[in-house]
């Protein structure tokens, strides 16, 4: 008797929650469309999965940029309603979704994704569909859509100056690490290139798994080649196995110098400030950075997200995306597709940003960045120990340096 | 009521189809506002298919394969890697030429025509579970040892394909490809969207009314015995093996068909599809639909897709994963035959009382 009342309980649990899942669209959809004084904006990031954990950050600065803008009276009079999907860490899910925010929403601008696979694999639905797309993280250049607008590093300016950078300093046999995966590849292709342009060597260069937890054998390699720096594009899990394994053998940044570039602050507090003391990174923004509009976004994320929440380059960049197509509506007087990008191609979008002031470029959609070297210290935050004079124009295929042309490093026509 | 009882499943999935079939056309006409819904009911075809592979070989042949996203990628694959060439007319693909290659690798150039890739879908799965099944089966590994060795193969090949992304594009996977009969996206591509909506609800009914010929025959019954009584079966005098290696190459070639119709709606295949936790998801679609059923895994696919597509956005986006997985702990824990046995129990105590 008691069993069956369960089993009656239990189905009716379930058909509340199935009625729930399928109804829950109509809610969503509904909530915010129709009314004359908003506009719908798309946030699409992993909200679950593996990339959840960096993903959030990103996805809080732009909840932090949309509801400082309409707590200031939100663009062109209307207030922003953002209609948030999860993308899971599954390209073909971020695909679904993207359609569904683009095609069903009919969302104004979608700001979202972070690793490349999940870009390339929502490219073509923004392309397709005219939609307009705001990626906010460094990658490994070589594209330019009409359809996405870049606000994270072109490889031009994060890499291309942190290998410059090393190269002045002295350094000369270079040991290149990486997850194996298309950002570390092509980095690794670019710092090849670039190496032995500038009369100096690569000693190795060795691929991991992306959720590889030994590194006991590339150790191995390292210490037999014996390099005077690491390049590391580890990403992920990786970095905190790797560095894990180079300090229980108790090597410091004296003994091995490593230059990151997929390491900011979220990631030295999962690592261990002590383990990453002295270790060098190459990025266009950190927490630290010296500008009065920085320490106001600082404030405003630890108010909002927490005290011992940190801001990264990838969140400042994803901030920056909110305001930015702001400015672009703006001038464009407009919300329409078509409108906003003849903006954003006319070049003269520019904003205050806590890394200073970017610009978009109107040819290939990415912002004029400075590049900052950065050291990693004992509070787990990253001071700047070189930045370049002025802002870098973007370059995602690296045609105006000779020895990437000479290479071959351009993409097919 | 008997008949109803008898045609239960037949009625049920001739419902479904006539609901999907209206969905493009319904698009068509602007009464459901959005394409993109009617592309993501092709998604859901496709997974409704290799549902229907697993609900053969687990619901009536007692296999419980943990690793079919593997057939599923490398039908995807074929396809992907056909519609690639017609992007680049032939021609080598960008992440070729980032990987070192100069000429389109021989691995490729099967794929340039179009009748070699389409054999390609249902024969490079086909093949690779013959072979796998042929020594497994013949070495008589079974129940969990064979769930294990299923997982652990879709892993090697996830690796491999990750490891060999000059020809494979590692783990971005092939990308901006368009579907057979061209781009299918946005209001101005509806009658390209409709023939893929429609080839694709075209293989769902053979998928289905080939699967319960097959159930329905006396080979059907001889793996229902094998389910129920392996050695039994084997001491009359089968040779399980084959019968077993024959059902599993039938099962990855829907996985395998699958794939390609993903592809076309997907417009990208990217190892993803091939992961561990992704081949148990198609399991769940199985167990939550009900196994042992057919119809059970077409239901279960639509059904926990649906769910997922419209629980992980908006107010509920942090909490979706919650009830998707409340909804699996409810269903294997009061309900082993999942929806559709729930409702036969119903309908027989309706039945009863009714007599």
């Amino acid at each position: 008797m008691e069993k069956r009342y369960f089993k009656k309980i239990a189905a009716c649990t379930l058909a509340l929650f199935m009625a729930i899942s399928l109804v829950a669209c109509g809610d969503s959809s509904s909530a915010g469309s129709g009314k004359e004084d908003t506009v719908k904006v798309g946030l699409l990031h992993s909200l679950t999965g593996s990339m959840a954990i960096s993903e959030k950050s990103v996805r809080d600065a732009e909840v932090l940029a949309i509801e400082e803008i309409n707590k200031a009276g939100g663009v062109l009079g209307k207030q922003i309603v953002y209609v948030e999907e999860d993308g899971a860490s599954e390209p073909s899910t971020f695909a679904t979704k993207a359609e569904k925010l683009v095609d069903s929403e009919k969302v104004a601008t979608v700001f979202g994704c972070w690793t490349s696979s999940s870009r390339k694999a929502v490219k073509s639905i923004f392309e397709d569909y005219n939609a307009l797309l705001w990626y906010p993280v460094q990658y490994e250049g070589m594209e330019d859509s009409d359809n996405i607008v870049y606000t994270g590093a072109a490889p031009n300016q994060q890499i291309v100056p942190a290998i410059e950078y090393l190269i002045a300093q002295g350094y000369k046999k270079f040991f290149l690490i990486g997850s194996d995966y298309v950002f570390p590849r092509t980095a690794n292709m670019i710092i090849n290139a670039q190496v032995k342009e500038a009369g100096c060597e690569v000693v190795g260069e060795e691929y991991a798994d992306m959720d590889q937890t030994d590194f006991a054998s590339i150790i191995s390699k390292i210490e037999s080649a014996k390099p005077d720096v690491i390049i590391n594009t580890l990403n992920g899990t990786g970095n905190v196995s790797f560095f894990k394994q180079m300090s229980e053998k108790n090597y410091t940044s004296k003994d091995y110098m490593t230059m990151s570039f997929s390491i900011a602050e979220e990631e030295v507090a999962t690592i261990g400030s002590s383990i990453l003391k002295g270790h060098m990174v190459s990025w266009n923004y950190y927490q630290t950075t010296a500008t009065e509009k920085n320490k106001e976004f600082v404030a405003a994320y630890k108010e909002k997200f927490g005290k011992d929440r940190v801001t990264s380059d990838p969140a400042e960049a994803a901030y920056d995306a909110v305001y930015l197509w702001k400015e672009v509506c703006e001038k464009a007087g407009s919300f329409e597709v078509d409108d906003v990008l003849g903006a954003v191609r006319s070049g003269e979008i520019s904003y205050e940003a806590p890394e200073g002031t970017v610009v978009i470029n109107g040819d290939n959609q990415h912002l004029a960045k400075t590049v900052r070297i950065g050291e990693i210290g004992e509070d787990g935050l990253i001071t700047e120990i070189y930045a370049t004079n002025a802002p870098v124009d973007p370059d995602p295929y690296l045609k105006n340096y000779d020895w990437a042309v000479k290479a071959g490093i351009q993409p097919l026509e | 009521m008997k008949k109803l009882k008898n045609q239960g499943s037949n009625i049920c999935f001739l419902v479904i189809v006539i609901l999907l079939a209206l969905a493009p056309i319904l698009a068509g006409a602007g009464i459901i506002k959005s394409t993109s819904m009617v592309l993501f009911l092709g998604k859901c075809i496709a997974f409704a298919i290799v549902a229907i592979g697993l609900d053969l070989i687990w619901g009536y042949t007692g296999i419980l394969s943990l690793g079919h996203g593997l057939y599923f990628c490398l039908g995807g694959y074929a396809m992907a890697m056909y519609l690639k060439l017609q992007e680049t007319q032939g021609g080598i693909t960008d992440f070729m030429q980032v990987g070192g290659l100069t000429e389109l690798p021989l691995i490729w150039r099967p794929f340039q025509n179009i009748f070699v890739s389409m054999l390609m879908v249902f024969v490079v799965p086909g093949a690779a579970a013959g072979i796998i099944g042929y020594f497994i089966f013949k070495s008589r590994v079974k129940g969990v040892y064979f769930s294990i060795i299923s997982q652990a193969l879709t892993w090697a090949a996830y690796s491999m394909f990750i490891a060999l992304s000059p020809y494979t594009n590692g783990n971005v996977g092939i990308t901006e490809i368009k579907s057979l009969f061209g781009s299918i996206k946005g209001s101005g591509n509806i009658d390209n969207m409709m023939k893929v909506f429609y080839l694709a609800l075209l293989l769902l009914v053979l998928a289905y009314a080939s699967s319960k010929y097959l159930v329905d025959s006396k080979f059907g019954k001889l793996l229902i015995a094998i389910r129920d009584g392996e050695n039994r079966t084997y001491f009359s005098g089968y040779k399980v093996s084959k019968f077993k290696t024959f059902i599993y190459v039938i099962s990855a070639v829907f996985a395998g068909v699958a794939g390609a119709v993903f592809v076309n709606f997907n417009g990208s295949i990217t190892p993803s599809q091939m992961t561990i936790s992704y081949s148990i998801t198609m399991v769940i679609w199985v167990a939550v639909g009900g196994r042992g059923t057919i119809i059970g895994a077409i239901i279960g696919a639509f059904l926990i897709n649906l769910c997922e597509y419209n629980l992980s956005s908006g107010s509920l986006v942090d909490i979706w994963q919650y009830i998707i997985g409340a909804i699996f702990c409810i269903t294997i824990l009061f309900f082993k035959g999942g929806i559709v046995g729930l409702v036969k129990e119903r309908i027989s105590k309706v039945d009863r009382k009714t007599d």
